[in-house]
This record gives structure tokens, C-alpha cells and sequence, in this order.
């Protein structure tokens, strides 16, 4: 990866929290000096290579493991709100901010709401499992459906 | 990458499709941390494929559906 590009993806992930929602590329192009084409061509970049992921519109739609829209995964951490894009990335919130967290979601089966207090990076309910229905080496065949 | 109340739960879900893989979410929570921490970190780069796989060999994810390639 470009250093300018690792540079580019390091500022977007720091106005993701300093925002608490994902830059719009303008915000990106006054926050780092590029303009919003060059803003552009590096997030397609990083896209490319799996750092951040953009929707077809070229808008950040993940920079995991913050989603850009709203999921089935809310999480409370470091004062805000956030959405998560996975049960993964719901515990990484609070690891990638090394804060506490809480987070809600539901089991996909039953529907019963669950809600997850993670302190020191240990979640309080251990009677909960994870699934992944895809395989390791597709996970970013469609990272949205994985 | 979701979470279940029970193994029990996730075999309804799944209504007859093939399972992936299943994991304690204690387990989920070590990976979480492993994978994550360093994302925010100012000097930040990049994970090779290989130290990504020794996440995953290290936390006992082994065999073929945990391969990353």
C-alpha cells in the first residue's frame, strides 16, 4: 500500500471517530490538503485493497469496524453511538478505541433482543455464540453479505 | 457474522444450509481484540495476509474454512 494512501486511510479513520460517522470525501480534502479527486482515487484505492469500503456511489460504507449506516449491531462506546458492521466488529468498536463498550443486537433466530456490556475487552454474557456462515477465503467476495 | 443465544439457535437459523463455523463469543472477543486494536492508531499500516492467518492459527481458528487464502 501507497504511504500516501496508509496516510489517507489513518486521517479518514480519525475524522470517522472525531465525527462519529464516516468524512465525506470534502471533509477529507480540506482535513489533508488533497482535493476531493485525489481524495477519491485514494479511498477507491484502499477499497481495492480492503482497508476501508466504499458503496456505489464512492461513499464510505465501512472502515471496519465502524459502519457508515445504520445495522442490527449498536454499539455505545467513548461517549457515542456507533453501528457496527458484524458481531466481530461490534467487539472491536470498543478494541479499536480501547474503551469499554456496550452493544445491542438480536439472535437472527428468536428475535430476543441481546445486550452486551464488554469490560476489558470481555464480554458479560458467555453463554452467547458467533456464527460465520462464510468461509475465510471469500469473506471478501461480499464483505457486506459476509 | 452474527451472534445466537445457542448453537441450538443457530442450527434453526440455518434451516437445513450448510453450517460455516461456530465459535464461543468469548472466543469472538479475543479475536476482536487481536484484530482490531491497532486500527485507530496514528501510525498504522497495514497487516500482512500472514500475520492475519496468525491471528486466527493463534486463537485455534485452524483448518481449511479459517484460511484466509
Amino acid at each position: 500500500m501507497d504511504p500516501a494512501d496508509v496516510r489517507l486511510r489513518n486521517a479518514t479513520y480519525a475524522q470517522f471517530v472525531e465525527l462519529g460517522r464516516a468524512p465525506a470525501a470534502a471533509e477529507m480534502a480540506a482535513e489533508t490538503g488533497l482535493t476531493e479527486a485525489e481524495v477519491r482515487s485514494g479511498w477507491h484505492r484502499l477499497h481495492d485493497a480492503h482497508a476501508l469500503v466504499l458503496d456505489a456511489e464512492g461513499e464510505i460504507r465501512m472502515a471496519n469496524p465502524f459502519a457508515a449506516r445504520p445495522t442490527s449491531f449498536q454499539v455505545e462506546a467513548a461517549g457515542r453511538s456507533w453501528f457496527a458492521n458484524c458481531a466481530w466488529d461490534a467487539l472491536g468498536i470498543g478494541a479499536a478505541l480501547h474503551v469499554d463498550s456496550h452493544f445491542r443486537t438480536e439472535c437472527p433466530d428468536c428475535h430476543e433482543p441481546l445486550d452486551i456490556d464488554v469490560r476489558a475487552g470481555l464480554p458479560d454474557r458467555t453463554d452467547l455464540v458467533f456464527h460465520v456462515l462464510v468461509p475465510a477465503v471469500e469473506w471478501w467476495k461480499d464483505i457486506g453479505f459476509t | 457474522m452474527l451472534l445466537f443465544r445457542s448453537e441450538a439457535h443457530v442450527d434453526t437459523w440455518l434451516a437445513g444450509r450448510p453450517p460455516g463455523a461456530t465459535i464461543p463469543i468469548t472466543k469472538l472477543a479475543k479475536l476482536a481484540q487481536a484484530w482490531w486494536s491497532d486500527r485507530l492508531a496514528p501510525d498504522w499500516q497495514p497487516r500482512t495476509l500472514a500475520q492475519n492467518q496468525a491471528i486466527l492459527d493463534g486463537l485455534g481458528l485452524l483448518g481449511p474454512f479459517w484460511r484466509l487464502a
